[in-house]
């Protein structure tokens, strides 16, 4: 507080100079010892209620991007101080006393929006290059559920979303209440159904009832259930579900957005990681990369293609830990592990926080440990696993939430994949493997 | 031509003055008359034909000779094809060239630049809108001391509006000159796409400029005869020019949320119509003519309190309190068809963009709009306060004040019910440890069918306050007038039974069913309003008078009900425009061109109510400034006379029967 009237005092003493002058010229011309006493009064008061405004002013300076919520005492300041100055001078009573009235609605206004959750909007997330070509196929479905939901594992948690949106209109889970678009449950099954609907009108783009009969001129339509993914995503109004369509369009038009194109913008490999996630987590073979993409590019132009990686759409703190193209050592280094880890091999890895890393010894018998609830059925899954999601098994003895989370994000697809095969060659009592 | 039009009989000079005005109108409205063959030639037809230079210039490339080919893009909106004559949106970078700055946050500055502008603009059109209809109720008035002071106040409140009316103007030039400075990529970008209608902007603005000075000083001249009815009728092309202005104005946020007559590129494809003619235009557009309309009734109201409370005369406090009835009536008139404009434009912003919408209602601005709801309570609350305070003026009145607290019980409870929130986006943490999207305890709250029964309750509630409020000083004398009071007081029981129902039914079926419930809620409320205060009316009508209206004799507390209405109405449309801007994310126009500048994020809620409030204070500081400046060149005084003392049981005066 004193700190905060020092302040005050710096940013408004010409005004409190004024005010000394004013009282010391109030004080030699007024002759009435009564009349010298009230202008003495009012002095004061008018004082006081500068410092009031000043020290309102310094609170609003001090607190302006701040995370305090105080801003609004800089208002109830100045109300005070509008009051105060209504009270001792009649002539701007009015005045005064609205200006205050309203200086207080305006603070408990600003007190209430301060007082009520804070939710900021973050920059747009950054796009991460991702080599999907050499991804598995449970790789891929990983990178899909984190464009759905935001996370591996995500899906589970009801209200989690990724850069996809899905979730905001389909429900994913068997049975939940899906209002404002399909439920995408059994989805691998129920696509090839699809394509028998009376208004899909296979092969027939003409006679279909809806806005849009084709993704692009001549483009056709699909003619199996990959393929009606493909063209769900690409032409959400070329056929739609019926119920589903855009209030008082009959069905004829859907409010889903075209994925591919902006603000979504997703680009074929994610596309094809989204559909991967859809049949591998219903532990269905999903069709083979390239063949995702071919589905796609039937039914996306090449210039309507987005570019892989986002080339200027990168935001701010987009920049990766490592892309995968550096030495061994300096890619281990780089993404932080020796801090905490031994790494065998890796100079300068000497960490103890957690567990030394000779995990093609490790990841099998952690694999049938009865408290393990991942997924991995392979070592270069668990180690993956591992590091994408570090709280979902912890070693015996070691404390959990230690290990980053977004190793997912700071990390490219190439550089976990170069981890994971070195580590994956780590054996006890065994040579060390090669670095390149 | 004075013989002339002494001679002339009332039918013909209505005529006189009707041609008068049709040519004038035609006059001022040239510029948009002229550009429509330019428009036209852009292609109004949805097919959207290339205009003629550019099918000249296709031709001329069909036919080899050696003419750059243009190319075609495609609308990303009417879907129709196009020559992509503009640029490109530019891809901006966050670099001192496309963003440069002062040490201080650019986008707060454009929104302060921008929001003054707003609150003077709106102030500015809004005002003619009343003096148009106020100067015509003064001139179809039988009674000659209420027509001359009708007359008055339409003059008071369009020289109030004078002085703010280049004080926009000035404030639109540092909009200009702030977007120039901080934004020159995206302001060019958008300059580029509506030159073809920049010029009728302009020209629209001097357009008006000239008419509003006419009127202003050509007020005394055409006081008379023939001549007032040219005055009356100018002030209808002041308003139609003044809306066009507006619409134009809209037309920029329009495209910048919801982008028509470009490519995905953001090229401009010769189609003005289309750039104008975007999906959210003509939502914006009424929402704001009646956001406008409840502002402008707010300011006025504000400006006649403070007048009020200043006053050193029966006098001048008789004036300004009627003079702040009428703008608050005339502002809650406007403001209770608002919430169904907002509803409609909500509808569209949907139907345009899914996610925009969720991200406004259930999203990351959710929580603002329990700020909104919180305000219309606020503006319910305190409309009904100064109804109630103003019953005190009127013989009579007091019969009413014993039941007011149970009117306070139905509002309050309404007023809670309204702004508990329902699902709020939450983490997944959260949602993981309540187990589920909705707490077994919590989620019965803030319901939409109940939220729906609480707000419509508050109006049911005003609107009886109201009814009240115009039976006051009078009893109903006509010979159903039993069967009437037993008719109404029946409706709105069943009417608020109906509301309370629906709201508790809401509870037993789903959601997406429960949406619907809304209709016969809302449908409720406006038969209250559309049907019980006609009928009200017509009993009151010849009724027996209790006593006069004491105007200047209603508390001066009521007087800060219509500061808070003001100050309210103020920092609700702050509030609202930063939902509508900041809806866009991180786009400066929706999905076409891209914010890369280092403000392209949402500001957290509390951040944004600081500076809102620091606007409306910026605001009211400035406009206070306004009316004092408005005081000093006052040579007229502004009361005409004694308020009417009418006789019990005479006709009832029009202040009275204009309630």
């Amino acid at each position: 507080m004193v700190e905060l009237i020092k302040e005050a005092i710096g940013i408004g003493w010409p005004v409190f100079l004024l005010l000394i002058g004013l009282l010391l010229y109030m004080q030699a011309s007024a002759s009435d010892p009564e009349q010298k006493k009230a202008v003495t009064f009012k002095t004061m008061i008018g004082m006081l209620c500068a410092l009031l405004v000043f020290i309102a002013i310094a609170n609003y300076k001090n607190n302006f991007y701040g995370e305090s919520r105080l801003l609004p005492v800089s208002l109830v300041m100045i109300t005070v101080m509008a009051f105060i100055m209504g009270l001792y001078f009649p002539n701007i009573g009015a005045l005064m006393k609205i200006g205050g009235f309203m200086f207080f609605v305006a603070a408990a206004l600003s007190g209430y929006g301060n007082w009520l959750p804070q939710v900021e909007g973050g920059f747009p997330p950054p796009e991460v290059k991702l080599d999907f070509q050499s991804m598995s196929a449970q790789q891929l479905g990983d990178e899909g559920e984190k464009i759905i939901f935001g996370g591996i594992g995500a899906s589970k948690t009801q209200g989690a979303i990724g850069k996809g949106q899905c979730p905001l209109c389909h429900g994913f889970q068997q049975g939940f209440l899906s209002e404002r678009a399909p439920n995408l449950y059994g989805i691998p099954d129920r696509a090839a159904e699809r394509l028998k609907e009376p208004n899909y009108h296979m092969n027939d783009p003409a006679s279909r009832p809806s806005v849009q009969k084709e993704a692009f001129e001549g483009s056709g339509t699909a003619t199996n259930g990959q393929e009606y993914i493909a063209e769900s995503h690409a032409c959400p109004s070329c056929y739609v579900v019926p119920g589903f369509g855009v209030k008082g369009s009959n069905d004829g038009e859907s409010p889903m957005p075209t994925i591919h194109k902006p603000p979504i913008s997703l680009n074929l490999g994610e596309l094809a990681a989204v559909d991967t996630w859809m049949y591998v987590r219903e532990g269905k073979d999903a069709p083979a990369y390239e063949d995702i993409v071919a589905s796609y590019e039937k039914f996306i132009p090449e210039k309507d293609r987005p570019a892989e990686g986002g080339e200027e759409e990168a935001g701010p703190g987009g920049s990766l830990l490592a892309d995968g193209s550096e030495p061994i050592d300096k890619l281990f280094m780089k993404a932080g592990c020796p801090g905490c880890h031994t790494v065998p091999g890796i100079e300068g890895a000497t960490g103890k926080v957690g567990p030394v890393l000779f995990e093609g010894s490790n990841a099998p018998n952690r694999i049938k440990d009865p408290g393990y609830k991942g997924k991995a059925k392979s070592v270069k899954e668990y180690i993956t696993e591992s590091i994408l999601d570090p709280n979902l098994y912890v070693v015996k003895d070691y404390p959990p939430d230690q290990m980053p989370k977004d190793f997912g994000v700071k990390l490219s697809a190439g550089a976990v994949n170069k981890i994971v095969d070195y580590l994956s060659q780590l054996k006890e009592g065994q040579p060390l493997p090669p670095k390149e | 031509m004075g013989r002339l039009f002494t001679r002339m009989t009332r039918k013909n000079k209505r005529l006189f003055a009707a041609s008068l005005l049709l040519v004038m109108g035609a006059m001022l409205l040239m510029p948009i008359l002229m550009a429509i063959p330019a428009i036209a030639s852009g292609g109004g037809a949805p097919a959207g034909g290339p205009p003629p230079d550019v099918v000249a210039a296709q031709k001329a490339a069909g036919e080899g000779e050696e003419e750059k080919k243009v190319e075609m893009g495609r609308d990303v909106y009417y879907k129709t094809e196009g020559p992509a004559i503009g640029m490109p949106a530019p891809k901006t970078e966050d670099n001192e060239t496309f963003y440069p700055r002062y040490n201080f946050e650019s986008r707060v500055l454009l929104w302060f630049a921008n929001q003054q502008h707003l609150y003077y603009g709106s102030f500015v059109l809004a005002v003619p809108i009343f003096c148009m209809c106020i100067e015509f109720a003064g001139m179809v008035s039988k009674d000659k001391a209420m027509a001359k002071k009708y007359d008055q106040l339409a003059y008071d409140f369009i020289k109030i509006s004078l002085t703010a009316y280049s004080l926009t103007a000035v404030l639109g030039g540092i909009l200009i000159f702030t977007f120039l400075t901080l934004y020159p990529a995206f302001f060019g970008y958008l300059s580029s796409i509506f030159r073809p209608v920049m010029h009728i902007y302009a020209l629209m603005f001097v357009a008006e400029s000239g008419t509003l000075y006419i009127y202003y000083y050509g007020w005394d001249k055409m006081r008379e005869g023939v001549m007032k009815w040219v005055h009356v009728s100018m002030s209808v092309i002041l308003n139609v020019i003044g809306t066009v202005l507006m619409f134009l104005a809209n037309s920029w946020i329009a495209f910048m949320m919801s982008p028509a007559g470009v490519d995905e590129q953001g090229r401009y494809l010769g189609n003005i119509w289309h750039v104008l003619h975007t999906a959210l235009w003509n939502p914006l557009n009424v929402h704001r003519i009646l956001g406008n309309m409840a502002f402008g009734g707010g300011v006025v109201a504000a400006y006649a309190a403070y007048r009020f409370l200043s006053s050193k005369t029966d006098e001048e406090r008789a004036h300004y309190d009627w003079m702040g009835y009428i703008a608050m009536s005339l502002g809650v008139a406007f403001l209770i068809p608002l919430p169904f404009a907002g509803y409609w434009l909500m509808r569209e912003v949907y139907s345009y963009r899914q996610q925009m919408g969720i991200t406004l209602m259930g999203g990351l601005l959710a929580w603002l709009f329990i700020i909104q709801a919180t305000m219309i309570g606020i503006l319910f609350l305190s409309t009904n306060y100064y109804l109630w305070q103003a019953l005190g003026r009127m013989t009579g009145g007091e019969r009413f004040q014993k039941y007011i607290k149970y009117l306070v019980f139905i509002l309050v409870c309404g007023l809670l019910i309204f702004i508990t929130p329902h699902t709020i986006v939450m983490t997944p943490a959260e949602l993981k440890a309540m187990g589920g999207q909705q707490h077994p305890v919590l989620g019965n709250y803030g319901v939409m069918s109940a939220k729906n029964g609480g707000i419509n309750a508050i109006i049911m509630t005003t609107i009886l306050s109201f009814i009240w409020y115009q039976r006051g000083n009078r009893v109903p004398t006509v010979s159903w007038a039993k069967f009437g009071n037993i008719f109404m007081g029946c409706f709105f029981v069943v009417a608020q039974l109906n509301n309370v129902w629906l709201a508790c039914y809401g509870y037993f079926i789903p959601a997406n069913v429960r949406i619907g419930l809304s209709v016969p809620q809302v449908a409720g409320t406006l038969s209250c309003l559309f049907l019980m205060t006609p009928l009200n009316l017509a009993m009151l009508r010849n009724g027996r008078q209790l006593g006069p209206i004491q105007w200047g004799k209603i508390p001066p507390r009521s007087q800060y009900a219509l500061i808070m209405l003001a100050t309210a109405f103020t920092w609700m449309m702050g509030l609202m425009g930063y939902i509508r801007s900041s809806v866009r994310l991180f786009w400066h126009v929706n999905e076409i061109m891209r914010d890369n500048s280092p403000w392209a994020y949402t500001h957290t809620i509390g951040f944004a109510a600081n500076v809102i409030s620091f606007n409306v204070l910026f605001f009211w500081i400035s406009i206070m400034f306004v009316f004092w400046l408005g005081t000093l060149g006052a040579k007229k005084a502004p009361v005409t006379g004694p308020v009417t003392q009418p006789v019990p049981g005479s006709p009832a005066p029009q202040p009275a029967a204009g309630h």
